[in-house]
């Protein structure tokens, strides 16, 4: 689990940033919100609706549908990385069993499963 | 490495043949007319080209040898990608870097299905294969049989972890470092990092 | 895109010409100078709609370029034209 360091005036680079309130922690299992609305969207269509467990905290970002037609994008969105496992994905799946893959999912896509 | 040290010209075509299509036309017109319009300068994109063709590819693989022969570092650029690099001497500036490792049970890939996403800053432009669109339908769906494409086979023990960069991370893999290559100097140590390798596409020190 | 079915996939790099390193540079120094987003673009790209499919990767980032530009006022499509004109002159 990455270890985040505290932001100061003359900050570190980090990947990450803070999100003290975020809704959901690592372990935390969830489910994709299952809707199509219009826009600008970075919620894979093949993961809306698919059940996954938060792997890590990415931290708290302009909300990127809101950026794309110009918007400031605050307040901030937590970002979360959520893994699946293939099979809840892909009911053929042809890989073996264990077979993950992990995506971005903003909190606002998140419901608690 | 070596390779041949041009400046492109600001404006030039660099010994390209045939007329310039219609998208070439586009994007010169463009640039030209922002560059009279004082929102960028002709200095300011030949550098930029500068860096994705000198700087950029080469650095990838001089962080993850580091984090080869150095295994504190390695522990840190795991924990933090963006960070390790900036203590390595890198500025990765806008790339949030999440590095994965491959173990003897996991192997990690990585594409962007919404676009092509990518550590442009740790390594330069990504591969065509990359951006295509093949690519990044298959690859999410069918991971084992998109790496066979490569020539990667993996068993059926070992998990397949695909990550999209859909948003603000970017992934690079840390391959397992091969046998035989105890005492190395990172620099060596580097020539086994391809690109490929470090999207995990490949596995460096197999016969492919 | 992901999960659609697809053919299979050209494992050779095939590089990039000299006009599209330098419309990748121009881009980025966009993006980086804080000129425009990288997510207007990525949303214009995906608003172009069959032509995401038709236009190959440079091309694609081009128009997508084109039509944030025009929406921003950066310059107008008569300003474009004629410099498009001209530059056909030039090389032609």
């Amino acid at each position: 689990m990455p270890k985040k360091s505290p932001q100061s005036a003359s900050a570190r680079p980090s990947a990450y940033t803070p999100a003290p309130d975020r809704r959901f922690n690592p372990g935390d299992r969830v489910r994709v919100k299952n809707t199509y609305p219009p826009g600008h969207r970075r919620t894979p269509w093949y993961i809306r609706g698919k059940p996954g467990i938060i792997e890590r905290v990415c931290g708290a970002f302009p909300n990127p549908e809101e950026l794309a037609y110009g918007f400031s994008g605050e307040p901030k969105r937590v970002l979360y990385r959520v893994r699946f496992v293939m099979r809840d994905v892909w009911p053929d799946y042809q890989g073996a069993a264990h077979d993950l893959i992990e995506v971005e999912i903003f909190e606002h896509w998140l419901d608690p499963a | 490495m070596s390779h041949d040290h041009r400046h492109p010209p600001a404006h030039g075509r660099d010994h390209e043949a045939g007329l310039p299509s219609e998208h070439e036309i586009l994007s010169r017109a463009m640039q030209e007319l922002l560059e009279e319009k004082g929102v960028i300068t002709a200095e300011q994109v030949r550098r930029r080209m500068e860096q994705f063709d000198e700087d950029f590819p080469y650095r990838g693989a001089r962080v993850i040898a580091h984090a080869w022969a150095d295994p504190e570092f390695r522990k840190r650029l795991l924990a933090d990608g963006k960070a390790a690099c900036a203590e390595f001497g890198i500025d990765l500036e806008a790339d949030r870097l999440i590095a994965v490792e491959n173990t003897a049970e996991v192997h990690n890939v990585v594409v962007c299905t919404l676009c092509s996403c990518y550590p442009r800053a740790l390594l330069g432009m990504p591969p065509t294969w990359y951006k295509s669109e093949n690519y990044r339908k298959r690859v999410v769906r069918d991971p084992r049989g998109v790496l066979k494409e490569f020539g990667t086979v993996l068993p059926d023990q070992v998990t397949v972890r695909v990550h999209d960069s859909n948003a603000d991370m970017r992934y690079v893999v840390v391959p397992m470092r091969p046998r035989g290559t105890e005492g190395w100097s990172e620099e060596r140590l580097a020539g086994l990092l391809t690109r490929d390798a470090l999207v995990g596409v490949t596995i460096p020190g197999t016969n492919q | 895109m992901g999960g659609e079915e697809a053919g299979a996939i050209d494992t050779v790099d095939h590089g990039m010409k000299f006009w599209e390193k330098q419309a990748n540079a121009l881009r980025n120094t966009l993006t980086s100078h804080k000129v425009l987003r990288l997510d207007e673009l990525r949303r214009a790209a995906e608003d172009l709609g069959p032509r995401y499919y038709e236009l190959e990767y440079f091309q694609r980032t081009t128009e997508a370029l084109r039509n944030v530009l025009l929406e921003k006022n950066f310059f107008t499509e008569k300003e474009l034209a004629e410099k498009i004109a001209a530059i056909r002159q030039r090389s032609a």
